[in-house]
């Protein structure tokens, strides 16, 4: 460890992995410490069971469960944008060999205590129960006006400035009712709360881009999931990273990050030794004194030996609940993998409920959404604080990732990448550095 | 990943025979030979200075059987095994491993022994696992007995052989071998094998994009 690094990495969350990737692409001599013995960190998938049920101080699990390894349970719940950031750093920098995935069956959103499909194509809409006849009509023109957007051409804005109108004002110009504007702002935009409705257009219509191109990659969904969990993604881009030369140690405790002249990082210190750094790029869970708390989210983990009711036995799915509807600021997500990822034994099905915490009950707040899917084995209940970094490293050369949000994909996880990325290294990431012979595939 | 059989289309033209495709994974203390191994596998060069492993650890080759031709998917440690650090992933349906030791060096002997545990513990029940005793062209300087190696490898049911990158003895044979040893049908895929999802490419659309929503 006593050497000296151009920059040090601490933690091995999916942010840190994916930036110790790029670094040592770029050339930098990367040094990679996790305090825990297993990789991911709070983006972890937990393996065997036991594991997962001491976690949470729970009894170990009875045989039902099946064999302990065959489980990789997820501590954030999360999919992939078809064709969002992700994959396309995943294709990128090749981490994608290391990886399978499998489509999400469907997505449904929650509309007055039922569940309906959201509906993905022209004959789904027409079929769906979310809307009447002549709002079918109203919302198929909204969708072909979004898809048929270009924002070079001016003659496909058909007299709208979605540049300086807002969204509420394209809603109105399409007549559509509040309900079609919810589920197309939570369902289909992925939005949390209704602040979107006053901003510019332009943002929320990329957005239903991304779903539409998302769902026209694979077809059922636009969400994608990786095979064995979510863990596997932080491992991957920790291989790209060795791979160009990063050093990784695991199960190393941190005990100082040393400052040196005018508050700037010098190394890092565990025990008696101390490495030597240019910079550190880290989670907020290594520099508690400059981090504040954002807010705090609501996780539960259920463990099921049934599909969901009502989403016609999917073996993966997603299920939105928007906040007017249980008249909350925030909405609630359901994401459901089951064994056919290779994230339980055959039979069981792993369901996440996550949201924004509003009150001081937040196992309240999520109830009716635990009420959707049937009967439950075994839930697991976390709370945790979010958090955004107090300093931007400029000065200090600490870069610190914001804690993983509630939102229901990682598209906001890899702009917060690539803003550190920028921070740290003064320029945009270059995917021309990663060298074609990484693979050297036959084909 | 996929233990995937199809037609193989031969180089002379000829269609017959299939192709069976394995992930094999090495382990082994480091500066013990991995890489050198791989390299004079695939590319059939050695170099007496290999530098520790950076940018090519992830490389294929086939070797033909009778009527099967058998594509490796090598994985290589990309240095993560220096302070125990192998991520899950890497053994993750692995069909096959070698791991190796230096006959010169005791140390590497004693760690290749509990590689071997942690493949039984952690990989899929019917992975192939070979033992490779590298620097066999050192054999002057040997600290590891020959006799020993084997009967290591006779109690654990591994294949084992002395091998040279340098001079390159054993180094296709030990392929080779593991190759014999690999079940060929498309039933053997173990629970730890195949994930059965898809790999990820540039432009795929999954050729579902006509009709779909929106258009």
């Amino acid at each position: 460890m006593d050497e000296e690094y151009d920059a040090i990495v601490l933690g091995t969350g999916l942010k840190e992995c994916i930036l110790s990737g790029m670094l040592s692409v770029s050339g930098k001599k990367v040094l990679h410490v996790d305090r825990n013995k297993y990789y991911g960190g709070e983006s972890a998938s937990i393996c065997p069971l036991d594991e997962l049920f001491s976690k949470f101080g729970a009894p170990p699990p009875d045989e039902s469960y099946g064999r302990g390894r065959d489980w990789n349970v997820d501590l954030i719940p999360k999919f992939l944008m078809a064709n969002g950031q992700l994959v396309k750093l995943l294709i990128h920098t090749g981490v994608t060999r290391y990886l399978e995935f499998k489509s999400v069956e469907g997505s449904y959103v929650y509309k007055g205590g039922k569940i309906s499909k959201v509906p993905v194509d022209q004959k789904e809409a027409l079929a769906s129960d979310l809307m009447g006849m002549f709002e079918k009509r109203r919302f198929r023109n909204f969708l072909v006006y979004v898809q048929d957007y270009a924002e070079q051409d001016p003659r496909s804005w058909k007299e709208f400035d979605a540049q300086n109108q807002t969204m509420q004002e394209l809603y109105e110009k399409f007549g559509l009712d509040k309900n079609t504007q919810d589920f197309t702002g939570h369902a289909l935009a992925l939005y949390r709360d209704d602040d979107y409705l006053q901003t510019a257009a332009i943002t929320t219509i990329r957005r239903i881009k991304l779903y539409s191109d998302s769902l026209a990659r694979y077809g059922k969904s636009p969400y994608l999931y990786p095979m064995y969990g979510l863990g596997e993604l932080p491992q991957g881009f920790a291989r790209l990273s060795a791979i160009y030369g990063g050093t990784y140690m695991l199960d190393k405790p941190i005990d100082e990050i040393v400052l040196g002249e005018g508050g700037r990082v010098v190394g890092v210190r565990s025990g008696n030794e101390v490495a030597k750094c240019k910079q550190v790029y880290c989670d907020p869970s290594y520099v508690p004194e400059k981090v504040h708390k954002k807010g705090r989210v609501v996780r539960c983990i259920c463990l099921l030996d049934h599909p969901i009711p009502n989403t016609r036995d999917a073996l993966s799915t997603q299920i939105i609940i928007p906040q007017k509807q249980l008249c909350r600021n925030s909405d609630i997500y359901i994401s459901v993998v089951s064994f056919t990822h290779q994230v339980a034994a055959k039979g069981w099905f792993v369901a996440m409920v996550s949201t924004a915490v509003e009150t001081d009950e937040p196992e309240m707040e999520i109830r009716p959404a635990l009420d959707l899917l049937g009967p439950i084995k075994q839930k697991f209940v976390s709370v945790s604080d979010y958090f955004v970094p107090t300093d931007n490293g400029l000065e200090s050369q600490i870069f610190i990732s914001e804690s993983f949000d509630a939102t229901t994909h990682f598209e906001t996880t890899c702009l917060d990448v690539l803003d550190i990325f920028k921070r740290g290294t003064g320029e945009e990431f270059d995917f021309s550095k990663i060298k074609h012979e990484l693979g050297e595939e036959e084909q | 990943m996929a233990n995937r059989t199809s037609a193989a289309q031969r180089p002379n033209g000829s269609t017959q025979g299939k192709i069976c495709q394995f992930k094999l994974v090495l382990l082994g203390e480091s500066a013990v030979g991995k890489s050198s191994l791989v390299l004079r596998f695939v590319k059939g060069q050695f170099h007496e200075y290999q530098e520790s492993t950076i940018g090519a650890a992830f490389l294929t080759q086939t070797v033909c059987l009778d009527d099967t031709t058998v594509k490796f998917e090598i994985w290589d440690t990309a240095g993560q095994e220096r302070y125990h650090s192998l991520a899950p992933m890497y053994y993750r349906g692995a069909q096959a491993a070698i791991v190796v030791y230096d006959i010169t060096n005791q140390d590497t002997f004693a760690r290749a022994k509990t590689w071997v545990k942690e493949l039984q513990r952690q990989a899929s029940p019917n992975i192939v696992i070979a033992l490779a005793g590298n620097k066999q062209d050192l054999a002057n300087k040997r600290m590891v007995e020959y006799e020993e190696a084997q009967a290591h490898a006779e109690e654990n049911g591994l294949l084992f052989m002395e091998t040279s990158a340098k001079t390159a003895m054993n180094v296709n044979d030990i392929f080779l071998a593991i190759a014999k040893k690999l079940p060929k049908n498309e039933q053997t895929t173990g629970p730890g094998g195949s994930g059965q999802g898809r790999r990820l490419v540039e432009g795929d659309s999954g050729a579902k994009a006509a009709g779909n929503c929106c258009k």
